[in-house]
């Protein structure tokens, strides 16, 4: 691997996660204004909300623990977006495979639960308590989604996966292949980007918008910048399990698109599960589903 | 002399030489000392087999030690842990304690013991060894007195109760095979009938996995770990109860014991072997114990209960039968003693400032003690299993190994007790370090270089270890040899596995790019300004030192309110009544051997060889 096409994709790499993230946030945005009979934000409003609150004069911290958070909340999505493998950029996804990428993901929440920590304020920490809650109900069936992706495959390594997904045409794509993983899939990455009925965890009149509590400033751009990262994120590994991937951005972006659209299309409807409803949901539905779809993948 | 000889006489000498200086205030040093010579010898062996020179013959049985692979390096942990352990205690930790004589002799006489347990090559010098641990074992945790004392009585039932059932198993071989040697056992154990091996693993099973706490078996090892004196728990935290586990292998798990458990098939369900019975105990294991640990609030039995899981996972590995599981689970045990030892000094090291570890007790230590906050989040985030810390790499290799060996749904398993344990090591960092400093912790202050350390060095070396798997897995592929498995091709960053292999120097070195990247983002902004805790949204309240306001006691009532009825401990009832009967029926027995009736008890036992004998 050549030493400079490394260096652009480490330097591209997140660049590109975080302007095709602000387009999925404005589309987010868009599509929940449509739904509400309003016109929604213009092109660049994701950008210019990060760029006025990290232009803000007074930036308030309650100690280190919560200035470093940030970093790693963001690098732990760098690190998982250099890894991905997009069109021409996959020049390190040898090097991880499906299996560190999901425990990598996971660096990013710890890293978030541990500056709200330091905040002191019961409210996010009631969030985090809440979020972390969440995480142990839509992990479970991820996990199984991801063992199941593993065993249809017979590898974990994401290249190969698209290889495998690419070389066969779309009949050969997760979705048409273990469509019932596929939907379990679907639906724990919805809970993934605490979406509601999973947004337990922000309810903002009842704990003050729980981790957001006192975040401000860059803080909170920060976190702006990590909803880019994160959608961005969790719809490549989507597209890249179930809809084989992309060799060229014009095929592969639209894909990703369709994931986040479907989540935040339906999230609109609908109200807030408790913390344990939306875990009694998680292990009930798509759990079995999950396990069904696991079950056909042994079975052949 | 050999090897083994020079390191038995060292362990031999260091337990006289605390036993008889023990009290002098230069004795933690002289420990440190000890165990530092022990290790270099160890390290100078080399995992080279190293026998004894002396052996004894008892009625046609020899029994002779020797020092494989596998022992020694288990014995590299043991002695690293006992070294870690006297280092902490010999600054000011080890000032505050009432006996620490005693204390630095049970941990000389426990590495003592241990180091003969691993160097056993028989199954008679296997058992002596695992008694004399027991018996060491027992010292070290009873020696508080109180709880500690209880907690040990209730693991003295348990470990009588094992090593009966290790004897049996060994009487059976003897009977059945007419010998004690472990060699002519495993060249044996392709063409053993069933039910004999099916007796032999539930009699070793049950002896071995109550002291590795195998589930059913785990109950005393919270309490009685958690309760003995911070430095010697470090200890018995982070290597003590992985004894079980080497014994395990020693005698059952090697390549030829696992083909032969695959193949046995349970009496009452045909299509279950006795592997996967023990895989799943195992996953058990890793599970249950995680979730229990998640409702504690005392932050010694957090970390104890989680002691439990994290050895349901090594076995998990080892059960897979695979070079790679195999690889995984022994480079957890290693893993596991570096964060788990650094996570219990920290834990002292607060108590030893704050007096207390009761987690809804504490908070907001982060701004009075920084050096144990990043020992400690350095050690959840390797319990915890992330990147980049070295849990992460062992974890993989058990999970990789599952999905190789079509496991999925103990990979699940697996990773819902990860998930557990995130949970559950996020609330320990958050209720002692974060949120809301308690008006009574204003004045607290560092715990002393001697204590942080230990812990931050232990950390460290769970950091290389997670960068660099290559130098814990040359450790690990000793033992391998040693079993008889084959080695797993790594390098120093981790491994080339044909279906997608690990590399942490670049997963390590991407994710400190990021968070250099993200650090990039963070200071485009204005500089920031610390304000004071009190500085907060309370919704419309000034806050004030007599307001408390910190959220820490029932820390996750959601997952609680859908778990909390699965886990209300009819097992724990069931054995609180049985030890109960233990304790009437030792009472009614102490009751008879007064000494006051010492001249009746020689009376009847005259009379009664009299009327035997006439």
């Amino acid at each position: 691997m050549n030493l400079g096409h490394l260096l652009l994709d480490m330097v591209l790499m997140p660049l590109v996660a975080f302007i095709v993230g602000l387009m999925l946030v404005l589309m987010m945005r868009r599509v929940r204004a449509r739904i509400e009979r309003r016109v929604g934000p213009p092109l660049l409003q994701p950008l210019f909300d990060i760029i006025k609150l990290y232009g803000k004069k007074t930036q308030i911290s309650h100690g280190y623990m919560q200035d470093i958070s940030v970093m790693i909340l963001l690098g732990g999505y760098i690190a998982s977006e250099i890894f991905l493998p997009v069109p021409g950029m996959d020049g390190l996804a040898q090097q991880a495979d499906l299996l560190t990428l999901m425990y990598l993901l996971m660096v990013p929440m710890l890293g978030m639960a541990l500056g709200v920590g330091q905040t002191a304020n019961p409210n996010g920490s009631i969030g985090i308590s809440r979020a972390l809650s969440a995480m142990l109900a839509y992990d479970v069936p991820f996990v199984i989604v991801v063992a199941g992706a593993a065993l249809h495959y017979g590898t974990t390594s994401l290249p190969a996966i698209i290889a495998m997904q690419q070389a066969a045409g779309a009949a050969s794509w997760g979705i048409f292949n273990v469509p019932l993983l596929a939907i379990a899939g679907l639906l724990s990455i919805h809970a993934m980007l605490g979406k509601e009925p999973f947004e337990i965890y922000v309810a903002p009149a009842e704990i003050a918008t729980g981790p957001m509590v006192e975040m401000s400033g860059k803080y909170l751009g920060s976190l702006f910048v990590m909803q880019c990262f994160q959608l961005y994120t969790v719809g490549v590994l989507y597209t890249t399990l179930f809809l084989g991937g992309g060799t060229a951005w014009l095929t592969f972006l639209p894909k990703v698109f369709a994931v986040i659209f479907l989540s935040v299309a339906v999230t609109n409807v609908y109200g807030r599960y408790r913390s344990e409803d939306a875990i009694r949901w998680l292990w009930k539905w798509p759990t079995l589903i999950a396990l069904l779809g696991l079950a056909v993948v042994l079975a052949r | 002399m050999t090897g083994l000889d020079f390191l038995l006489l060292l362990a031999t000498a260091t337990a006289i030489l605390l036993f008889m200086r023990g009290d002098r205030p230069e004795a933690g040093w002289l420990a440190t000392g000890a165990y530092a010579v022990q290790l270099l010898v160890l390290l100078a062996i080399g995992g080279v087999p190293s026998q004894a020179s002396f052996s004894f013959t008892i009625q046609g049985n020899t029994l002779s030690w020797q020092l494989s692979g596998l022992g020694w390096f288990f014995g590299l942990i043991t002695v690293a842990a006992a070294l870690f352990a006297a280092w902490y205690s010999a600054g000011d930790w080890g000032k505050q304690q009432a006996h620490m004589r005693v204390q630095h002799t049970a941990l000389a006489l426990n590495v003592l013991a241990m180091l003969i347990l691993l160097s056993s090559a028989d199954l008679l010098s296997l058992f002596i060894g695992w008694e004399l641990v027991s018996w060491a074992s027992y010292l070290i945790m009873t020696q508080r007195g109180g709880k500690a004392g209880d907690a040990a009585f209730r693991y003295l039932l348990y470990a009588m109760a094992g090593a009966m059932a290790i004897l049996a198993a060994i009487t059976l071989i003897a009977v059945r095979l007419n010998t004690l040697s472990l060699e002519v056992f495993w060249l044996n154990l392709p063409t053993l009938p069933s039910d004999l091996l099916w007796a032999l693993l539930l009699l070793f099973g049950a002896g071995f996995g109550i002291k590795m706490a195998l589930l059913p078996f785990h109950l005393w090892q919270p309490e009685a770990y958690a309760e003995t004196p911070g430095a010697s728990a470090t200890f018995l935290n982070a290597i003590a109860g992985r004894m079980g586990l080497f014994a395990l292998l020693l005698v059952l798990l090697h390549p030829l014991g696992l083909e032969r458990l695959a193949h046995l098939a349970d009496p009452l369900l045909q299509f279950v072997n006795a592997r996967t019975l023990l895989a799943w105990l195992a996953a058990l294991t890793a599970i249950i114990p995680t979730f229990i640990a998640l409702q504690q609030t005392d932050a010694r039995l957090l970390l104890a209960w989680h002691g439990i899981g994290q050895g349901g996972l090594m076995l998990l590995g080892i059960m897979t039968g695979s070079t790679l599981g195999v690889a995984g689970g022994l480079l957890h045990v290693f893993n596991y003693a570096t964060y788990q030892a650094a996570l219990f000094f920290v834990v002292t090291s607060v108590a030893y400032r704050t007096g207390t570890t009761d987690l809804d007790r504490l908070g907001g230590l982060i701004t009075r003690m920084p050096w144990s906050y990043v020992a400690l989040l350095m050690g959840i985030i390797g319990l915890a299993g992330l990147p980049p810390m070295n849990g992460f790499v062992s974890k993989w290799m058990i999970y990789k190994a599952l999905i190789d060996a079509q496991m999925p749904l103990l990979l699940v398993a697996a990773s819902i007790s990860t998930l557990g344990t995130i949970l559950s090591v996020y609330k320990l960092i958050h209720n002692m370090f974060l949120g809301q400093l308690r008006p009574a912790h204003y004045a607290v202050q560092e715990a002393p270089w001697s204590m942080t350390l230990p812990a931050l060095i232990l950390a460290g070396i769970g950091f290389l270890t997670g960068m660099m798997p290559g130098l814990a897995l040359d450790l690990v592929d000793k033992a391998q040899l040693a079993l008889g498995y084959a080695l797993v091709p790594h390098h120093l960053g981790g491994m080339v596995h044909p279906g997608g292999g690990l590399n942490m120097l670049w997963v390590v070195g991407i994710l400190i790019y990021g968070i250099a990247i993200g650090a990039l983002i963070f200071f485009l902004g204005n500089r920031r300004h610390l304000t004071h805790q009190w500085d907060n949204y309370a919704g419309g309240h000034f806050l004030s030192a007599d307001t408390p306001y910190q959220y820490s006691a029932h820390f996750y009532p959601g997952v609680m309110r859908v778990i909390g009825p699965w886990l209300r401990g009819q097992v724990l009832h069931l054995e609180l009544s049985l030890r109960h009967v233990v304790h009437v029926l030792a009472d009614a027995c102490h009751a008879f051997y007064q000494p006051t009736h010492a001249v009746l008890y020689v009376l009847i036992v005259a009379v009664l060889a009299l009327a035997w004998t006439l």
